[in-house]
């Protein structure tokens, strides 16, 4: 395996060895060491000194289901803190074929638009003014064209290349969709900031990525694919209706945030569900399910084909909500465009809906005006002051215009679960190095879906505990490369973290055992508030905003209440 | 009209709530659409369990049941004017 790294300052690509300690990191374990050493915790984040990491899963470009995730990293310009975003799509596995560890963007061109090309044995930067401020979903299909049909394309929009702080880095799907996002903190900024517009990898495998036992290694993986199947989340629930599937059951749990998180139910919530998208997309030759990336079990994507033909793939359930109850529109062919153009133009999708939420509420655009958001969202690829401050994100926007309701936390955009009644994800998006993020110790598991135990979600027992337990797990899952959702399987089947490990040291010839997967999450953490320290961060950006400690949530009528306890979750 | 303990126990009383099927459940029910709000009068003393038998949903179909947004077990009792949905396991994020 090797390390990538490309000079923007000096134009210059080199392969380099694996450093020893790095050998047993991968995905976000990596990307969040390697901004750690390198990257000076003050630094602006779109200058010179930050570094884009991007790195495969350990068990990435194996035959380990579910387990082509890409980890992307650098200091979030969005938050000023670290950063550690996560996508599907191809790219993670194709890199991990070709021996790739990890990349490492740093410096910074002085004018101009880039492209690299990687393949096994080469990495060559190329000039590429030509296709500066093009769509990715254009961009995607230039380069495929013009390298061949099989490449992945890791790339950013016009947002990006604007420095927008929503700015995604995405990657395509197997039809060549650029669809899947490392979405948040404004990753797309860091790589626009380096003059970098796309990263072309040729790699003709998906599953061969090097492993020691092979034997030992399928029969782990055979096992692991049936523990996922046998739950009734991953194997039933999620490949049914997909992510969305939790819009109502989040809106009856009375925890769908809605017009910008005043209450806690939408009544058209059915409307923009997961029921009712697989109702629409097959009606229109779309798709119910899919897969984001080749040899995901769960299949928890879609395909939403707009009336004028346009496909959408895939509207997944944070960004349904994002565009639908919380800026009260329910209208799933208005939140299939908003997400299309986001994935075109380059923006994080929960970003953008929170900032549009906080535009609506100063009386920019009315709520539930779908036609004025789309126009809205539009001015981005102009750069219209508008369209700069719609891209600036929640905190921004609130500023500009002097609204008080902004759902941020370390100024990132909150997702589609009110903290007032789902406690536990409040405690998360609180204490997270990330910002306020769902997936870092997504508590709803058990505040609402009732897999790993049951804690009550309007009460405060439990939920430190909870959440502590869910960041470590998570810390360590994002760097295994596996879908998240595998979690589900793991929190409830006692077989499956051992699996995981077993997987893993058929793969590295290692020796570890479920307490060094638990001490991989805990370091993970650490090196991240570590980074977060220096960077300036402490104890009282770990708290919600103010209006949630003041406002009661209908239609529970409770309020946000933990303070000084947040201090306890990073107490291993 | 005054109920009395006895009247209770005959089933006199009667309970309207309001009945919510998701995510394939609303098959089983003849009619039902998904987060359509479906009108019941039960007697009183229906468990959510009782409930589930009478809409003839198989009950290992039914993995949550949510009353007035919280978490019930199907041997908790329901009350007028609740408002049940029920779900089969479901997850994402
Ligand atoms: S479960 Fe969904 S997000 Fe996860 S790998 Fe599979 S298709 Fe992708």
């Amino acid at each position: 395996m090797k390390i990538v790294r490309l000079n923007m300052t000096t134009k210059q690509a080199s392969f380099e060895e694996v450093p020893e300690k790095y050998l047993a990191l991968g995905g976000r374990a990596l990307t969040s060491q390697i901004v750690a050493d390198e990257v000076p915790a003050e630094c602006h984040p779109l200058g010179p000194n930050n570094k884009l990491v991007i790195a495969p899963g350990l068990l990435s470009g194996t035959s380990a289901p579910s387990s082509g995730r890409l980890s992307v990293g650098g200091k979030s310009p969005l938050t000023g803190g670290i950063k550690e975003a996560n996508a599907g799509g191809v790219c993670s596995q194709k890199l991990a074929n070709i021996g790739i560890k990890a990349i490492v963007v740093e410096g910074k061109a002085d004018a101009g638009t880039y492209i690299m090309h990687l393949t096994a044995d080469k990495a060559e930067l190329i000039a590429a003014d030509e296709l500066a401020g093009k769509g990715t979903y254009e961009l995607t299909k230039i380069l495929k064209e013009r390298f061949n049909p099989k490449v992945g394309v890791i790339c950013i929009g016009p947002a990006g290349e604007m420095q927008m702080l929503s700015a995604g880095v995405t990657n395509n799907d197997l039809e060549g969709n650029s669809s899947r996002y490392a979405g948040r903190g404004g990753l797309g900024a860091v790589m626009g900031s380096k003059g970098l517009k796309a990263i072309v990898i040729e790699a003709d495998k998906t599953f061969d990525a090097p492993v020691q036992d092979k034997e030992r290694f399928r029969a782990a993986a055979k096992k692991f694919a049936d523990i996922l199947l046998k739950h009734p989340v991953c194997g039933e629930g999620l490949p049914t209706f997909g992510t969305n599937v939790l819009m109502n059951v989040i809106n009856e749990a009375g925890t769908l945030p809605t017009r910008n998180f005043r209450f806690g139910r939408f009544d058209k919530a059915a409307d923009v569900s997961g029921e009712k998208l697989a109702e629409v997309a097959v009606a229109r030759g779309g798709k119910q399910t899919h897969s984001c990336h080749p040899g995901c079990v769960m299949r928890c994507s879609n395909v939403y084909p707009l009336p004028d033909g346009i496909e959408c793939s895939p509207v997944e359930y944070e960004t349904a909500w994002a565009f639908g109850p919380n800026l009260e529109i329910n209208d799933l062919d208005v939140v299939a465009r908003l997400n299309y153009i986001c994935n075109d133009v380059g923006l994080d999708t929960i970003e953008v809906g929170c900032t549009l939420g906080v535009l609506m509420e100063a009386g920019v655009i009315p709520f539930g005006d779908g036609q004025a958001a789309i126009k809205l969202l539009e001015e981005v690829y102009q750069g219209t002051p508008l369209g700069r401050v719609l891209g600036a994100g929640t905190a921004v926007a609130g500023k500009v215009y002097g609204v008080t309701r902004v759902p941020t936390v370390k100024d990132q955009g909150i997702p589609a679960y009110d903290p007032r009644s789902c406690r536990g994800n409040g405690v998360t998006y609180a204490t997270t190095p990330q910002g306020a993020d769902h997936t870092a110790g997504y508590a709803v598991t058990a505040n609402i879906l009732k897999v790993g135990g049951f804690v009550e979600p309007t009460k405060d027992d439990g939920q430190v505990e909870l959440s502590r337990n869910l960041q470590v797990a998570t810390a360590a899952v994002d760097s295994t490369g596996l879908c998240l959702f595998v979690a589900f399987a793991l929190l409830d089947n006692p077989e499956g973290l051992p699996t995981v490990v077993e997987m893993l040291n058929a793969q590295y010839g290692t020796e570890l055992t479920v307490n060094d997967v638990t001490a991989l999450g805990q370091q993970v953490l650490t090196v991240e508030r570590e980074f977060n320290i220096k960077a300036g961060f402490g104890k009282a950006h770990d708290r919600l905003p103010e209006f949630f400690y003041e406002e009661e949530l209908a239609p529970h009528n409770t309020k946000f209440d933990l303070r000084e306890e947040l201090d306890e979750v990073f107490k291993f | 009209m005054v109920y009395n303990y006895h009247m209770l126990l005959n089933g006199v009383r009667r309970l309207h709530v309001e009945v919510r099927l998701y995510s394939g459940l609303e098959k089983f029910v003849q009619h039902a659409q998904y987060g359509k709000p479906i009108q019941l009068e039960l007697s009183a003393g229906t468990t959510a369990e009782k409930l589930i038998e009478q809409l003839g949903i198989p009950k290992e179909h039914v993995f949550s049941i949510l009353v007035n947004g919280n978490h019930r077990k199907g041997e908790d009792l329901l009350e007028d004017g609740d408002r049940i949905a029920l779900f089969p396991p479901v997850g994402g994020g």
